[in-house]
């Protein structure tokens, strides 16, 4: 279930203000089913984070369809269990948390115009530094950006990717269950 | 244990080890030129406060030149820095540079090697001071720490005192900056 939520639900946990040990198990709970959860500052006392390294970790799936291990090359989600430190910082995150390795070209475009409209709104005026890790194709660009969008990947020597079909870390590591479980 | 009560009282108790009170700016010049691959993270603060009109980011941005340190700009302080005509070298979050710093074979925001200083201002005082813990107890043996903000944090290798007027800060920054011209 955690597996199915967390490559193919674009969903986002929040949980902020002065935390309690209710809230902090509240995120907890969340994470457990796969959902990543955005914390607020205070819950860095509770020492408990699941954060990634997005330039080194791995970032393979196995791609259900095709039966074969994948390098998506998207860090989705970025952290599971991340400290926000003000909430100007919290707004692009939710939205770069929310997306997944199996969104459609559309869904793409719509979590990738959240993404940059808040951080414009909030962050700083150009484009976030990572937008290219989470541009597939051309269709992935919201409209209301393409000419902003295009010229920077083209700038940086950006390259179309293939979208992984079915993603799924069954397969990836040793478990008693079968691929076929998770193909509907 | 340290006798100096730091500002921020949860999550201190330092066991036997705890931050050198340094209120000499000199000494902290020359600590900050010994070290071979310092880096400054900024925090949001810095666009908050001033003192005697002139905003602390410029100060920490003045100390950055003069020191020839890199930048690490968390939180939504990009914006301002651009706005004042400096580029960070690196925009992690807080809790994402110190998962970067915690791993010694980690290349440094210039790619030159892992830090060996780690100079924190205008971070919010107890998510500092959770990131402190954490390099104190996990990156001691490859990096030291440091902060320029008014309050004393035990988690640090070097702190300022909680200095009760702002004048005193004031002083002290812009020695620290006249120091780290002279040496320059």
């Amino acid at each position: 279930m955690a597996d199915y939520v967390l490559n193919r639900v674009g969903a986002c946990g929040i949980a902020w203000g002065a935390m309690s040990q209710k809230a902090a198990s509240i995120g907890t709970g969340c994470n457990r089913l796969g959902v990543p959860v955005l914390l607020g500052p205070h819950s860095s006392k509770y020492r408990r984070l699941y954060l990634s390294r997005k330039e080194e970790d791995d970032w393979r799936v196995m791609d259900a369809r095709k039966r074969e291990i994948v390098d998506s090359g998207e860090p989705s989600p970025e952290h599971i269990a991340y400290v926000a430190e003000t909430k100007e910082k919290a707004m692009p995150m939710i939205a770069k948390l929310c997306i997944r390795k199996n969104d459609t070209p559309q869904g793409r475009a719509i979590k990738l115009n959240h993404y940059i409209s808040l951080y414009k709104k909030y962050i700083a005026k150009g484009l976030p530094e990572d937008l290219h890790l989470f541009v597939r194709r051309d269709a992935d660009i919201p409209l209301v950006y393409k000419k902003e969008v295009r010229a920077h990947l083209q700038e940086i020597g950006w390259q179309p990717k293939e979208p992984v079909g079915l993603p799924t870390f069954i397969g990836t590591y040793p478990s008693k269950v079968p691929l076929d479980a998770v193909i509907h | 244990m340290s006798a100096v009560i730091p500002f921020h009282r949860v999550n201190v108790l330092t066991g036997i080890k705890s931050a050198k009170l340094i209120e000499d700016a000199p000494q902290y010049g020359n600590l900050i030129q010994k070290a071979k691959r310092p880096l400054l993270v900024l925090g949001p603060l810095l666009s908050e406060w001033s003192l005697d009109g002139k905003l602390l980011m410029e100060y920490a941005l003045d100390i950055a030149k003069t020191g020839n340190i890199p930048i690490c700009a968390t939180a939504q302080t990009k914006g301002k820095m651009v706005e004042l005509g400096v580029e960070p070298d690196s925009v992690y979050d807080a809790v994402e540079i110190v998962n970067a710093l915690k791993d010694p074979d980690w290349k440094g925001v210039r790619k030159e090697g892992n830090h060996d200083l780690v100079i924190f201002f205008g971070v919010r005082s107890d998510l500092e001071e959770q990131c402190l813990s954490v390099l104190k107890h996990f990156a001691f043996n490859h990096l030291k720490t440091m902060t320029l903000d008014k309050y004393y944090f035990p988690h640090a290798n070097y702190s300022l005192p909680n200095f009760k007027k702002d004048v005193k800060w004031q002083s002290f920054l812009e020695s620290l900056i006249h120091n780290l011209k002279k040496g320059e």
